[in-house]
């Protein structure tokens, strides 16, 4: 008997039913397995194949999920794998997302029970997001692409099936989102004109890392008229601009997605990833008087008394408090669109890298398998 | 508050109605799944003065008797 047979007799660890993918699907639904779409049977000859890119012992915790802090083991990560439909090779970057999500600083209780819209969002950079075919370009964060949409359902079934993040149960957003099905992108490396992301956050550029975000939906920053970097970054701290958001009483890192057009605009006018995160937090500040009276009072008078106790109407208010802290990336195609994506706030960005098991980067997938 | 619960001292969460599938599975999650829910009307954000106080009205007498049926 293999070793997946053995760990399957485990009380719990799985069940019989006719191979019959209607009834299969009937079972899921009625229990409350999933997020609503139909998943593909977790056979036994499915899950194993998934964890023939595990390096860890299958049924050892990588992780413990909020708000029920289930175990994060391999064989149940494998499991919610196959139900999302991803091919064997992408398991190890969904191994890498849920040991990023539960470091600490993510917060991720907050961000699965709280009432707010938020999910956790996965940039993928690095030689991987190529391999596996990770869409960075046009329609990145839409539908089309198989490893971004199943990779993200995998992140998500796994957050509700191991997590217990179940809508008004263990999760509480008063209407989420629809990043809750599925959240992942790569960054368009080779179309920015910066460094990417992971170099940015200390690791090699050969590295390929997941970084997560605590995050809502994208918002779009229009611009097709300006011409010079100051117009481009004008447009987009007016988008950034909102009474509603969470991140202005928080140490917040959103995410400034420039779509690469836009970015080659703004690099050409000699700015860095630091010049236009500076100009970005110097510029996306609203008046005081822009939020409700009770906002004032009771928010940020109270949250913010250093600054706004005595503060008049026309004292500004930053989107984001601090300029290193906005998360610059560029995704997408061709097209004079950016977006903004604000976060729950009271959340961190974590990144962290694939790695063989003698501690060193792992150029691609194929070499994690090897170890 | 898990802690204080298992140190035999009287503690309680206050949940509002939508909040009380949540709360409960958590106090089974952490050990406790006889951890008491104090439950107060929703919502919670956005209230009066007046109606914070109605809250604890509703509060208080399910406090008082948690310590009553300790000290008993």
């Amino acid at each position: 008997m293999s070793g997946l047979a053995q760990l399957l007799k485990a009380d719990g660890a799985s069940l019989e039913a006719d191979d019959d993918f209607e009834a299969i699907n009937r079972l899921y639904l009625e229990r409350g397995w999933g997020d609503g779409l139909p998943i593909v049977p977790p056979t036994e000859k499915r899950v194993g194949q998934m964890l023939a890119y595990c390096d860890r012992p299958w049924s050892e915790p990588i992780a413990k999920i909020p708000p029920c802090w289930g175990e994060a083991t391999p064989l149940r990560l494998a499991a919610n794998a196959v139900m999302a439909g991803c091919r064997p090779e992408y398991f190890p970057l969904l191994m890498l997302a849920i040991e990023a999500m539960c470091e600490e600083r993510f917060n991720l209780y907050g961000i699965q029970a709280t009432t707010h819209l938020c999910a956790p969002l996965a940039i993928v950079n690095g030689p991987v997001a190529q391999e596996l075919g990770i869409n960075s370009g046009h329609n990145a964060f839409g539908p089309g692409t198989h490893a971004n949409a199943t990779i993200g359902r995998a992140i998500r079934l796994a957050l509700v099936n191991i997590g217990g993040a179940i809508p008004q149960k263990g999760d509480m957003a008063t209407f989420g989102s629809p990043a809750k099905y599925s959240y992942l992108v790569a960054e368009n490396e080779a179309a920015s004109p910066w460094e990417p992301l992971h170099v940015e956050r200390g690791f090699p550029a050969e590295a390929s890392t997941v970084t997560v975000v605590g995050a809502e939906c994208p918002h779009n920053v229009n611009d097709h008229e300006s011409l010079t970097a100051t117009g481009i970054l004008t447009t987009f701290a007016g988008t950034m601009l909102n009474a509603g958001t969470n991140d202005t009483c928080y140490e917040a890192q959103p995410v400034a997605v420039f779509g690469p057009e836009h970015a080659k605009t703004v690099a050409h006018g000699g700015y860095t990833k630091a010049d236009a995160r500076r100009f970005l937090q110097e510029h996306a500040q609203l008046p005081l008087g822009k939020f409700s009276h009770e906002n004032i009072e009771r928010r940020l008078r109270v949250k913010l008394k250093e600054r706004y106790a005595t503060a008049g109407l026309d004292a500004l208010v930053p989107m984001v408090q601090r300029a290193e802290d906005i998360i610059i990336v560029v995704i997408g195609g061709a097209g004079k669109h950016s977006a903004f994506i604000p976060t729950f706030g009271a959340t961190q960005a974590v990144t962290r890298a694939l790695t063989r098991r003698d501690g060193g980067f792992a150029h691609s997938v194929e070499e994690f398998r090897r170890g | 508050m898990t802690q204080m619960h298992k140190r035999g001292l009287v503690a309680a969460v206050i949940c509002s109605d939508p909040f009380r599938t949540l709360g409960k599975t958590q106090s089974r999650v952490f050990g406790v799944p006889d951890l008491p829910l104090v439950m107060i009307p929703h919502p919670l954000g956005g209230l009066s003065i007046e109606q914070v106080e109605g809250r604890a009205l509703a509060a208080i007498p399910q406090v008082l008797e948690l310590i009553r049926a300790h000290l008993q």
